[in-house]
């Protein structure tokens, strides 16, 4: 049985249909990449399956929980977790603060109020074992914002595992890295695999090549083609859409 | 850097709570009775002043209608009274509880909206409370109703020995505080400042947004209740006045001036501008146009708040 399924995901804003009857399913421990042209309604997707924007039809089943309807907290605790496409940190607080309110997210109730946070060893040890696995352990005291971008996305990512999803939503982490912090984030994914499952947006094809398992592509809210990393590749219809020029360079 | 604050900054909180629990001994000496009077109003709105800082500056809730809650735990006292009760805890601790069902249930409506429309509609539920005060003429309606009988604290005191009276306000302001202080370092306080900075980011990390906000919401609901309780208390007499929705604003104008989201912001706060009036009502009658103008300049002289001027500088990054 596949790690999570969707099916029939559908929405419209207004006229326009962003999300038209997509469905797909990732099978567990598989990085699935999700690829298209701008505008495929990817970013969409995402929003519809962490639940940031409601369903207008369709249905979510991770690990035999069915999603469909859940606020987005209860899809974390129920194994799924995001990051973003524009980096979204706690820019104002410590790296470690961030990863601190992410593992505490995580480990029992939030509701604690006569408990000094930092009293709290487990939470402690879990927030620098993330940043030890992330590469930010030498960044710990600095303010998130004025991190370089290499190190915000990787800050993002570290939030999102911080969860223990067993799917995780990737949205274009290598958005605007440089060949070096590039190489390193896929590195860095490529380990996380063995974690967790990884649904991908992603717009640099090496990266999708060397990552993905299974890759489906969308265009104009549809599923074009899925398949594995060959299929797609050689697929005539997706080379004319979208790889283009990319592919045949 | 300094990490820890120095032994001056560390005991200057106990010092300022040994010299606040001796001044009414030490007040007729040196000629400052009335003044009593007057520090026990300023740790009463300090209170409500704190509560309000807790989910303004810390939870990003413009709520302009915290007066309100100050005005139900106020009117709770009344009809305790009116009706025979003449316990003080049991008064209060009504107070508290009523304030804080009737923040639920405003909390649970206003907290689906943000923003300005959060701020609006606020403000109109406290207006709500407002005119069901003013129509309550059982209670005296628009000229208020005067608290008569002592409530009793036990032991053979009552509400009615001012300097009793001041030494509980006192005990109790210092315990609210120290617990706001807590809280501000807990889980809950840190998920709260998390949802204030980046709610999408906290929503996705698996927080309760709306939970968290209605829990912080509900108790500093009763937190001003209790605050309008005291206040009952203190001045014998409570009218609509107390919810009127000025009375939030100068709360919330308070807070900004003090500092928001700053554990000493509520209390710097009152304590400034509640001086400053009595200070200007000396000289003048019109004291609100000095007021005015040293409110402009406050604001430009800390925009963060008053208390953010005796902050170190902030831990390097």
């Amino acid at each position: 049985m596949s790690l999570f399924s969707a099916d029939g995901l559908f929405k419209h804003f207004g006229g326009l249909v962003a999300v038209d009857r997509v469905s797909f399913a990732v099978e567990p421990g598989e990085i699935h990449a999700l690829i298209g042209p701008n505008g495929a309604g990817k970013t969409t997707l995402i929003n519809l399956i962490s639940g940031l924007l409601p369903l207008d039809a369709g249905r979510l089943v991770l690990d035999g929980a069915d999603l469909t309807g859940l606020p987005p907290y209860q899809r974390v605790r129920r194994g799924l977790s995001r990051c973003f496409q524009v980096t979204s940190v706690f820019g104002a607080d410590s790296v470690f603060d961030n990863l601190m309110l992410a593992v505490q997210a995580r480990a029992g109730s939030s509701f604690r109020c006569l408990r000094r946070r930092a009293a709290e060893g487990s939470l402690r040890e879990s927030a620098l074992a993330l940043a030890q696995k992330f590469g930010l352990d030498a960044a710990l005291d600095r303010a998130a914002a004025i991190l370089p971008h290499g190190d915000q996305r990787k800050l993002d990512v570290a939030l999102a595992l911080a969860t223990r999803p067993k799917l995780l939503l990737l949205d274009e982490p290598l958005a605007g890295m440089g060949p070096e912090d590039s190489a390193q984030m896929v590195a860095l994914l490529h380990r996380l695999r063995t974690e967790t499952a990884i649904l991908l947006v992603e717009h640099d094809m090496d990266a999708v090549f060397q990552l993905a398992d299974r890759i489906s592509v969308l265009d104009y809210g549809r599923v074009l083609a899925s398949g594995d990393v060959a299929s797609i590749r050689d697929h005539p219809e997706v080379q004319a859409v979208y790889l283009g020029t990319e592919a045949s360079g | 850097m300094k990490r820890a604050p120095g032994w001056l900054a560390r005991s200057l909180p106990w010092l300022l709570l040994l010299s606040l629990a001796l001044f009414p001994l030490l007040a007729p000496s040196l000629d400052l009775d009335y003044y009593v009077g007057f520090i026990r109003h300023l740790l009463i709105v300090m209170m409500a002043a704190t509560s309000l800082n807790f989910i303004l500056g810390y939870g990003g809730m413009v709520a302009l209608g915290h007066s309100g809650f100050v005005g139900v735990g106020a009117y709770t006292v009344v009809a305790l009274v009116d009706g025979g009760v003449t316990s003080a805890w049991g008064a209060w601790l009504a107070a508290v509880a009523v304030a804080g069902a009737f923040a639920a249930v405003i909390g649970a409506v206003s907290l689906r909206t943000r923003g300005v429309y959060f701020l609006m509609i606020t403000l109109a539920f406290s207006q709500m409370l407002h005119h069901l005060a003013v129509s309550l003429s059982a209670y005296g309606g628009d000229d208020g109703y005067s608290l008569h009988a002592p409530l009793l604290l036990g032991v053979g005191l009552d509400d009615a020995h001012p300097h009793v009276l001041y030494w509980v306000v006192l005990a109790l302001a210092a315990l609210l505080f120290t617990f706001s202080c807590r809280l501000a370092v807990s889980r809950f306080g840190y998920a709260l400042r998390g949802i204030r900075d980046n709610e999408t980011r906290m929503a996705a990390l698996g927080y309760p947004i709306y939970r968290i906000k209605l829990a912080a919401f509900i108790g500093a609901g009763a937190v001003a209740g209790l605050a309008g309780a005291l206040l009952a208390s203190h001045n014998k007499f409570v009218s609509p006045s107390v919810m009127h929705w000025t009375e939030s604003a100068t709360l919330l104008v308070m807070v900004v001036i003090g500092g928001l989201g700053r554990r000493w912001g509520g209390p710097a706060g009152v304590a400034l501008w509640l001086t400053l009036a009595e200070v200007l009502k000396l000289y003048t009658e019109y004291w609100r146009w000095p007021m005015g103008l040293l409110l402009v300049l406050i604001v430009f002289l800390a925009p963060k708040g008053v208390v953010s001027l005796f902050e170190g500088p902030r831990r390097a990054g």
